[in-house]
């Protein structure tokens, strides 16, 4: 199925005001969620937002690249273990353990797509897993830097704006924001001009080759673009939990995060977020009910990639289109 | 010399390991992320057989034989079913499967580590050049080998072995030869899922079966599979020996640096060389 | 595409997610219910301490018939599956959600203190079963962290000790679980075997879990005058470890000894009868004869089936501790300040392992016992006693405010050689009297 390559979204104008309205009624709702929710509630929506920005990376590098990498995980934590290692270990305060966190991200993710951005489809896939792999057992087995599996603690929050972060209303608005920021980002990179080739690039790299593009170092630019959201949420994920260890790269979540970008919709804008927030909220449901969270998953993740591979979004959009070739046209909405 | 014999149980595992995982590449062109998953289940099934009838070898043929069973039915069931959603997807749909089976192997077999009792007169130390040796490291030496030329016999010296060298090179014109081509894959399946759960029993005898192990052991196949070449039987061999002598000379001298310096050779053959040391490019 | 049909979607995914949440949260605080949060692990390497503290406990509980006070008593297990990541996330769900008075369990020293961690502040009394990391109870010790088990040097500085004093051992070869509580059981070892007159203990380290050995063993040295190897860990680790080494023909070339843990039950079944004669020290042996023990071993067999070890007996001292705290206190837990001085207050003395007491920093002081792996007439495996040590306390036989002045057990400290150690710590006023087994 080709996509066209227009971004996801084009709003028809007659939908225009209802879809804001809507949008916007969501928005009151999560941003006045402390003041009616339970402290729980309020951790797992946190906990969703920072997944989300793993979900966002993961989604970029799919949805935008049709490129599957299991590398995003390794940025997700080198955060952390940066802030652990300067921060809660050497106390160097705010914001240099942050910063240099992103910085080796940034450099990190560039000798990676180095290598990775020669590579298509199935190759691109193991290779990422190698990396991805190598990453992790650095993580596991180096304990005179990063106590391998003991992973790092007590990692703080810094005070920002004059808000104490430890308080856990607190951190989720900053949370909220800082997503939100981040979707925006999201956003105008996907309706740019950037965005445009990288789907280019998707379809077919040889013509975008030929038009003059540089596909590798665009490749590469999107690659370090995707590392750097996961690498924002790794940073709220560290404040938040206040320890990383070697599971936060682990594959198992590396899977989780790809089954969750793919549930929501893959090439949809909205998609990961929203498969995010079932995925964690079904966490939370499911570990009630039975301790066989993984088989479920597992199971829902067989049916969406027999029955619906464009997710959720993607099978609503179907659902649409067939209303739509059913009724009249001409029709009013 | 303690250490290169290590090296070398260490490469007869990894070896029948990958001969199973480049048989289902090389055959289908599906990477099968559920290999991991089926050494497990193999290992546990092996485990309770064994439990129950106390005959080691009834273990082993059980653990291969059931999860080749299962490799079956989950071949014709749903890998058929997205041929045409192309590589990916299958891939995707193999881990998904990983999952399943690995979670239903924690709420059967539970969390604590297990160990098969391999039968005592395999296992009794050996005296060589005046040290003594686990004497089932060599059983499982050789039975590397015999699986070796067992399955070297089977693809170029039997006419199905034929049939299947001639479908990976040309799948439309061997099956309008008549030859059912279908059979063909499930079959490979089968036996490229039999050589894991074999896997699984032969490694949860001389090691341990626990949760988390399918993920270790999928890393380790992927790597030896890649690096002698996705469909090559020698090259996994020989990719087998070596990053067999490479773990356990790491795990003497830098045990801290172990793990990367077996996904070390993977990151940069496929970097350099995707097609591995023996394998076609694809 | 459509905007508003997604915005739809997402509305009311939020939405359903937000209705259902306070339904989720389950019984709160119910005046009527004392809720314990049993945090451990049910999986992963050391799963069979997750089952036998789960063991003990539950025997506590049912000795009480599951109230105190007319108030009932509600258990919530939750799994972390060793990983501290984990043991975090679902301490934070026990505190939030479940509401939980007070949270036990705790299988891990790295576990215990992040948990410890993110307990700061939150004012619930802490109570871990076996988790041994010494900092829990010294330097970032906390007035609701209460601990009536052990350090991992506690009994490993006896251990040394008596090695060095009684056995004349002057050189070990340690290998090791690379995390903090091996480290602590090494720094206590290294101390009580320096002190007592050894003079070099040298330490590997391997990262957990490892299930092949025979690199590591192959590179023991046999030839510098090693009197001994030390295991240095447990679980399915140790079960291998042992397993292997006696594969390789080991205990005939150099006597083994274990850590704390190595040796216990059920781990001990899977090890091969090679090992007879193996010491380790711990607070509990397999054949223990007083009263106390007596009554409360056989319970435990009669309920479960197979004796009870020093994880299950723990969790069973620590959850009768917090019982009777919460009689004392006939019930009301909301004065979490005062369920903390409760059990502090609580009298251990009839512990079944031995006299127990908490000390100023609310860890415990108890008897160690020294033992060796011993077969019985039906051919199983089992610790028997050989030494005992009263009145152990988490600082060994050294002040309080020096031995805490001292870095922190880690990889490299303290020193393994007797020429580094400090010399107020090879010293002491009063070290170990140890009197036979059974005294």
């Amino acid at each position: 199925m080709i996509q066209s390559t227009r971004s996801a979204w084009r709003p028809e104008r007659a939908e225009h005001r209802f879809g804001w309205s809507l949008g916007a009624l969501v928005f009151i709702l999560m941003v006045t969620l402390p003041w009616y929710a339970d402290a729980y509630t309020i951790t797992t929506y946190t906990r969703s937002i920072y997944f989300g920005f793993l979900a966002l990376s993961v989604a970029l590098l799919l949805g935008q690249g049709g490129m599957i990498s299991l590398t995003q995980t390794i940025f997700f934590g080198m955060t952390g273990y940066v802030i652990g290692l300067l921060g809660a270990e050497r106390g160097i305060a705010f914001p240099w353990p942050e910063l240099a966190g992103l910085l080796l991200v940034v450099v990190v993710a560039f000798l990676f797509a180095l290598v990775l951005m020669r590579t298509y489809g199935l190759v691109f896939l193991m290779l990422s897993l190698a990396l991805g792999q190598i990453g992790w057992s650095f993580a596991r087995q180096n304990t005179s830097l990063l106590h391998g599996w003991a992973g790092m603690r007590g990692i703080k929050p810094p005070e920002l704006f004059g808000l104490d972060l430890s308080v856990s209303s607190h951190f989720y608005w900053l949370s909220l924001a800082v997503f939100c920021g981040a979707l925006w980002v999201l956003w105008r990179i996907v309706e740019s001009r950037f965005g445009l080739v990288i789907r280019g690039i998707r379809e077919n790299p040889r013509r975008m080759s030929a038009l003059g593009y540089h596909v590798f170092w665009q490749r590469v630019a999107i690659f370090v673009v995707a590392a750097l959201f996961a690498a924002v949420g790794g940073i709220l994920a560290a404040w938040s939990s206040g320890i990383v260890t070697p599971s936060t790269l682990h594959l198992n979540r590396m899977i989780w995060v790809l089954l969750v970008v793919i549930l929501g919709g893959a090439r949809y804008f909205w998609g990961p977020v929203l498969g995010t927030v079932i995925a964690v909220w079904l966490d939370v449901v499911i570990s009630q009910l039975t301790p066989r969270y993984n088989t479920v998953i597992g199971i829902i993740f067989v049916l969406v990639i027999l029955m619906a591979p464009n997710g959720l979004l993607g099978l609503w959009d179907s659902l649409q289109a067939r209303r739509r070739r059913n009724r009249p046209p001409g029709s009013a909405l | 010399m303690i250490i290169m014999l290590n090296g070398l149980t260490q490469g007869a595992l990894f070896f029948i390991l990958g001969s199973g995982l480049t048989l289902a590449f090389g055959v289908m062109r599906i990477v099968n992320m559920s290999h991991g998953a089926f050494y497990l289940l193999g290992g546990y099934l092996g485990f309770s057989v064994l439990q129950h009838t106390g005959s080691w070898t009834l273990a082993v043929l059980a653990g291969g034989g059931f999860v080749a069973l299962l490799g079956l039915l989950l071949e014709r069931g749903l890998l058929e079913r997205i041929q045409a959603g192309g590589d990916l997807s299958q891939t995707l749909l193999t881990i998904a499967f990983s999952m399943i089976i690995a979670d239903l192997c924690l709420a059967t077999w539970g969390g604590h580590p297990l160990s098969i009792r391999a039968p005592a007169a395999l296992s009794s130390p050996v005296r060589l050049f005046g040290f003594l040796y686990p004497g089932f490291r060599f059983v499982l030496m050789l039975t590397a080998v015999v699986i070796a030329f067992g399955l070297w016999f089977l693809l170029f010296r039997t006419r199905l072995g034929m049939a299947v060298r001639a479908s990976v090179d040309d799948r439309e014109t061997v099956s309008a030869l008549g030859i059912r081509i279908d059979t063909i894959y499930s079959l490979m399946f089968m036996l490229s899922a039999f050589l894991g759960g074999v896997a699984g029993v032969l490694g949860g005898s001389y090691l341990q079966l626990s949760p988390g192990e399918d993920i270790t052991i999928l890393t380790y196949s992927l790597v030896v599979v890649i690096v002698g070449g996705l469909g090559s039987l020698l090259g996994t061999l020989i990719s087998a020996l070596v990053l067999g002598q490479i773990l356990s000379f790491s795990l003497a001298f830098v045990p801290e640096m172990s793990m990367f310096l077996v996904f070390a050779p993977m990151a940069l053959m496929l970097a350099i060389r995707p097609q591995g040391l023996f394998g076609r490019r694809f | 595409m459509k905007y508003q049909k997604v915005g739809a979607a997402l509305a009311s995914f939020a939405l359903a997610g937000l209705l259902s949440a306070p339904g989720l949260a389950l019984a709160a605080d119910d005046g009527d219910t004392v809720t314990i949060g049993l945090l451990s692990a049910f999986t992963g390497p050391f799963a069979s301490f997750g089952q036998l503290q789960k063991e003990g406990a539950v025997l506590a509980l049912e000795e009480y018939g599951n109230q105190v006070a007319g108030k009932k008593i509600e258990v919530i297990y939750a799994d972390d599956q060793l990983d501290n990541e984990l043991a975090v996330a679902k301490a934070k769900q026990l505190v939030e959600q479940d509401k939980v008075d007070i949270i036990t369990g705790l299988v891990s020293g790295d576990e215990g203190l992040s948990v410890g961690d993110y307990m700061k502040g939150k004012n619930i009394p802490i109570v871990p079963m076996y988790a041994a990391s010494e900092d829990m109870t010294m330097r970032e010790g906390d007035p609701y962290i209460i601990r009536p088990t052990w350090t991992g040097a506690q009994p490993m500085d006896v251990f040394g000790y008596w090695l060095a004093q009684d056995k004349g051992y002057k050189k070990i070869y340690m290998i090791g679980e690379d995390y903090s509580y091996p480290y602590n059981q090494a720094g206590g070892f290294k101390r009580g075997f320096l002190r007592g007159g050894g003079e070099e203990v040298t330490t590997v380290w391997h990262p957990v879990p490892t299930s092949d050995y025979s690199s590591l063993i192959a590179s023991i040295p046999l030839d510098q005058g090693y009197d001994a190897v030390l295991y240095n860990g447990a679980g399915s680790d140790a079960v291998a470890f042992v397993k292997q080494f006696v594969e390789f023909g080991m205990q005939d070339q150099i006597p083994l000894l274990g850590q704390s843990n190595t040796f216990e039950k059920p781990d001990l079944d899977s090890m091969p009868a090679e090992i007879v004669g193996s010491y380790s020290a711990h607070l509990t042996t397999d054949d223990l004869d007083t009263p106390n023990w007596n009554t409360f071993h056989d319970a435990f067999e009669k309920r479960w089936g197979h004796g009870p070890t020093a994880a299950s007996e723990f969790a069973y001292g620590s959850m009768k501790m917090i019982l009777r705290a919460i009689e004392a206190l006939d019930g009301d837990v909301s004065d979490k300040a005062a369920l903390a001085k409760a059990m502090l207050a609580v009298d251990l003395s009839d512990e079944p392992r031995g006299p127990v007491s908490l000390d100023d920093h609310n860890a415990a002081v108890q008897n160690v016992y020294i033992r060796e792996v011993a077969q019985n007439d039906q051919g199983e495996l089992y610790n028997k006693g050989l030494f005992t040590a009263k009145g152990v306390s988490q600082f060994g036989p050294y002040d309080p405010a020096l031995y805490m002045s001292q870095p922190a057990d880690s990889r490299s400290e303290p020193a393994g050689k007797r020429a580094d150690m400090p010399a107020a710590m090879l010293t002491v006023e009063q070290d170990y009297e140890l009197v036979p087994f059974g005294q």
